[in-house]
């Protein structure tokens, strides 16, 4: 009898095929990259930036934008659109255990994550002629590896409570678009302070609130602690139904 | 392994289902299903459509979880180390997908490492030469002909030269030329000691290709033997006669045990 493959072994193949699988998909990447440096771009003016809460919130809020399209636009919808081709199912028939398959597409996406966050935040400081300091990079670094595991969870929700892949496209270019809005609008203020409360606690309100306070804009408060709270309940939560609900199969 | 041992695992069927139980919610889709397949056997498993063909293969496959039923590969039960069971099966399925975004020869690759293969450059340009896509590496799957896709998914099946092959209607969709390449893939796989189980709906593949054949309908197994087994124990059974249009052949066996109508 043959034995079974070393974790090592396998594993290596997995993030091999999905890196390759997920930078050929130039349609998630240039959304992840483009779309935050355009948002940066059109907002460049200063009254815009105060209006928008700044110009550090301004470049977080692009990494924001850059995580959270590829989270959906990347993940959800590539998960979506291989489960129904049945490519989980070749998967699934080799020896390798099932969560691995599952992982290895998420660390390809965290990874890739991070590098669209320093790529914006490079970006984003020459655009705007500000500067971040080694230590503040890496803290947005570790905002955005949680960030990248919220919106992950919420991609993962998706595909866990919609089979078919146009509807999960649909529904996740829906989801992006509300998602963003509450963020981009809700910190304004310019739809009313009922709004600008409720946007505080949506998956990119309670991100961005951890992300003023690690770049000093704000200092760490109570509201801050129970955002990042927030964060891991949403990570939890989300995290929790895309699991149990999700199938293998899209019959 | 000492020559007792050696003996008794020679002896032991490569594949045994018993009393097999699939259920979709309250839809019995495998009912009491047993067979088993020896070294070096290609076994066939006939049935008109949603007769529970694939619900048999997808539990073999471990894709589907069995309600009741002992699988046993080589003796080794199948549900209780099921990483060790995959690691000695091929499997093709009905509707191979492999990802879009990979190359033929990155496909290759993947597979290999998920079976721990090592496979160097030189092996891989070799093996796509038997197969006849040598100059198709640098391409992706989607980029393949039929035929081609069916010819790499046969070979990616068979990467880790499995002791078992299980086949979900491989030929179909094929062109005749495609078709004959096929079988002769099969035919030499069985030469080299592996054995094979396939689902068909063609009865001359059944019978050009299968050393015994089952035919399942409505989750149960009707009868087995060997394709001429079963023509010479039926033709005197009165619903194959009554579709026969002269000598008896497979279709007629199979359509008299199966019935008319046709199935969606």
């Amino acid at each position: 009898m043959n034995n079974t493959p070393e974790p090592l072994h396998y594993l290596r193949s997995l993030l091999q095929a999905d890196f390759v699988v997920l930078l050929r998909n130039r349609r998630a990447i240039l959304a992840g990259l483009l779309s935050p440096i355009y948002i940066m771009f059109i907002a460049k003016s200063e009254k815009t930036q105060a209006r928008l809460g700044g110009s550090h919130f301004l470049v977080v809020l692009a990494v924001t934008l850059g995580i959270l399209s590829l989270a959906l636009m990347g993940y959800a919808v590539n998960m979506a659109r291989d489960r129904e081709r049945g490519v989980f199912q070749r998967l699934r028939v080799t020896p390798v255990p099932q969560w691995t398959i599952m992982v290895s597409r998420l660390l390809i996406q965290v990874l890739i994550s991070e590098l669209i966050a320093i790529v914006v935040l490079v970006v984003g400081s020459r655009m705007n002629n500000i500067t971040f300091s080694a230590g503040e990079y890496l803290s947005t670094l570790l905002v955005a590896l949680l960030e990248s595991a919220m919106f992950l969870a919420i991609g993962q929700a998706l595909v866990g409570l919609v089979k078919s892949a146009s509807t999960v496209t649909a529904v996740s270019s829906l989801l992006f678009a509300a998602l963003l809005l509450t963020g981009l609008l809700g910190n304004s203020g310019i739809l009313g302070d009922t709004f600008q409360t409720f946007s505080k606690w949506t998956p990119v309100g309670t991100i961005m609130s951890v992300f003023q306070s690690v770049l000093h804009q704000v200092a760490w408060n109570g509201h801050t602690t129970l955002s990042l709270f927030a964060c891991f309940g949403y990570i939890v939560l989300c995290g929790f139904i895309g699991i149990k609900w999700f199938q293998w199969e899209a019959r | 392994m000492s020559s007792v041992a050696k003996n008794h695992s020679e002896k032991l069927p490569v594949l045994s289902v018993e009393n097999l139980i699939v259920s979709y919610g309250s839809n019995k889709a495998v009912d009491n299903v047993s067979f088993s397949i020896k070294k070096g056997e290609i076994f066939g498993l006939l049935g008109p459509n949603g007769a529970g063909k694939t619900s048999t293969l997808s539990a073999i496959e471990g894709l589907v979880k069995p309600q009741s039923g002992n699988l046993l590969l080589e003796g080794t039960d199948m549900q209780k180390h099921p990483a060790e069971a995959k690691a000695n099966m091929g499997v093709q399925l009905q509707s191979t997908s492999f990802q879009f975004e990979l190359t033929i020869d990155q496909l290759i690759r993947l597979y290999a490492g998920l079976y721990n293969v090592q496979l160097a450059r030189r092996d891989i340009l070799n093996s796509l030469k038997e197969i006849g896509l040598e100059s198709e590496s640098g391409k992706r799957f989607k980029q393949l002909s039929g035929g081609q896709q069916q010819r790499l998914s046969l070979f990616i099946a068979n990467i880790h030269h499995p002791r078992l092959l299980l086949l979900d209607e491989p030929t179909s969709g094929l062109d005749p030329q495609s078709r004959r390449q096929l079988w002769d893939t099969i035919e030499q796989n069985r030469r080299n000691g592996g054995s094979i189980l396939l689902t068909t709906h063609s009865m001359e593949e059944a019978q050009s290709v299968c050393d015994r054949v089952a035919i399942i309908d409505h989750g149960k197994v009707i009868t087995v033997d060997t394709p001429k087994g079963l023509i010479e124990k039926h033709k005197h059974d009165q619903r194959v006669r009554k579709v026969a249009r002269g000598k008896v052949t497979l279709e007629d066996v199979f359509i008299g045990l199966t019935g008319n109508e046709i199935r969606e």
